[in-house]
């Protein structure tokens, strides 16, 4: 297309555009005009640091009062604290892309919240599948303590999904009626944020050390949550 | 638009200061508000309704929805595309109403009319008295009724109203590259149908999977 045609066609838009005046406000707003108050209006990292703070409060119990796993003191301090900036930040990046309007903007965009949590899911996935640490003798594999892999699974990932749940729960309040599009991929976002959440937590405290368990139990517990928070949120807060 | 109130445009300034005030209790910022972007969102809800007594109905929800919204807007923050996002949704919600209403029967078991489903309930033949278009608007407008919802809201905020791909993107709750596809799309459509080709291609109306998401 020729840009004129297209400044064309933009003109013949625009004047079907502007030849529609509005009517004046229905009584039914001007009623509520009437009666207006003053308003507290929202900050833009009140929802975040909400959903953080109150987010963090089992997982940070847990920590404090659940012995933390036997061979942490041996494991490569560099694998220790790499896959727990990883878990850390695919929570803060998750939950800041779903609950933080870009700045000049009152909305979070979905869009930037399904890529920001996918881009930290992956970069945790990676890290997981690729680096496997492990202190022989120390570290704990399902068969030492009489499990299948399945049933090793089965403690660690209901952990990620209740964490998950609280941060879930949370977005559903925080957001409700305040989304009116995109919930599903906010939704997403606040998922994985909470399923991370509970993986760093699992990052110091669960025993067992091989790639299949915590691929499956921890870092699928994580995808299984953001599918959760995005199936809830559509749900529950619309298209 | 989208680094804050440094990069604003005069408008978006504008509305910021004026919504700003509306939040500290002011009606008369209620009222100016409604001078400046009452016309675009009718406009664009006519686009999307093809019914301007219908888009008229929807603005006035849509308003009604921004007052009671407005504890959620963020000081500082450009109110354009919220409200379009709110107009948006309230609009959706109004066309899958009219889907529901369009094909009822009579007690008799006989297909009645089709009812206007308008919110307020005000009939629908009340409503089509409408002033002369000029013709190539009104070919226009014909030409946008044929496309697909999703190909229509995406031209008609970023060719018509002047919205950022980015706050198409969040109006519409999906992502800048699909709104990118779906306006290249509708604009070609539209050309070939504004040229007197007739129907435009099969090709050109069919989704793809990444308008889709």
């Amino acid at each position: 297309m020729k840009p004129n045609d297209a400044d064309e066609l933009d003109g013949r838009l625009l004047r079907v555009a502007m030849e529609t005046p509005p009517p004046p406000p229905s009584p039914e707003i001007l009623k509520t005009l009437g009666t207006m108050k003053p308003v507290r209006t929202r900050s833009r990292f009140g929802a975040f640091a909400a959903a953080l703070a109150i987010g963090a409060i089992w997982p940070a119990y847990s920590l404090s009062s659940s012995a933390l796993r036997p061979d942490l003191g041996k494991l490569p301090p560099a694998w220790v604290a790499i896959g727990a900036a990883l878990w850390a930040f695919a929570v803060v990046a998750s939950l800041a892309a779903a609950l933080v309007p870009a700045r000049g903007d009152v909305l979070p965009a979905g869009s930037r919240a399904s890529r920001a949590s996918a881009i930290a899911m992956g970069l945790v996935v990676l890290f997981m599948a690729l680096w496997t640490a492990r202190v022989p003798g120390v570290s704990v594999r399902p068969e030492d303590i009489g499990k299948t892999l399945l049933q090793s699974c089965y403690g660690c990932g209901k952990y990620v999904l209740q964490v998950a749940a609280i941060v879930i729960v949370l977005g559903v309040l925080l957001l409700r009626r305040r989304l009116p599009v995109g919930a599903g991929r906010i939704g997403l976002a606040v998922g994985a944020a909470g399923g991370a959440l509970g993986g760093l937590a699992l990052h110091f405290l669960c025993p067992i050390a091989t790639t299949p368990h915590i691929m499956l139990a921890h870092v699928g517990g994580m995808i299984l949550s953001s599918l959760a928070g995005a199936l809830i949120l559509r749900g529950l807060l619309g298209r | 638009m989208r680094d804050g109130v440094a990069g604003m445009d005069p408008e978006a300034l504008e509305a910021t200061a004026v919504m700003g005030r509306y939040c500290d209790g002011e009606a008369a910022a209620f009222h100016r508000l409604y001078g400046m972007l009452a016309p675009r969102v009718l406009a664009y809800l006519t686009g999307l309704l093809g019914d301007k007594a219908a888009a008229e109905d929807v603005l006035q929800l849509a308003f009604l929805k921004v007052h009671e919204a407005r504890g959620a807007y963020v000081r500082g923050a450009n109110p354009i595309p919220w409200i379009y996002t709110i107009a948006h949704r309230t609009c959706l919600d109004e066309m899958r109403k009219r889907k529901r209403s369009r094909v009822r029967l009579t007690r008799d078991g006989e297909l009645g009319a089709a009812p206007a489903a308008h919110i307020t309930g005000v009939a629908e033949e009340a409503h089509h008295a409408e002033g002369e278009r000029s013709e190539s608007a009104a070919a226009a407008m014909a030409a946008l009724e044929h496309l697909p919802e999703n190909q229509r809201e995406a031209l008609l905020l970023t060719k018509v109203h002047g919205r950022s791909v980015a706050e198409a993107a969040m109006i519409t709750g999906t992502t800048p590259g699909a709104i990118k596809l779906r306006a290249h799309r509708a604009y070609v459509t539209l050309r070939q149908m504004l040229a007197g080709t007739g129907k435009p291609d099969q090709a050109a109306q069919a989704p793809s999977k990444r308008e889709l998401a």
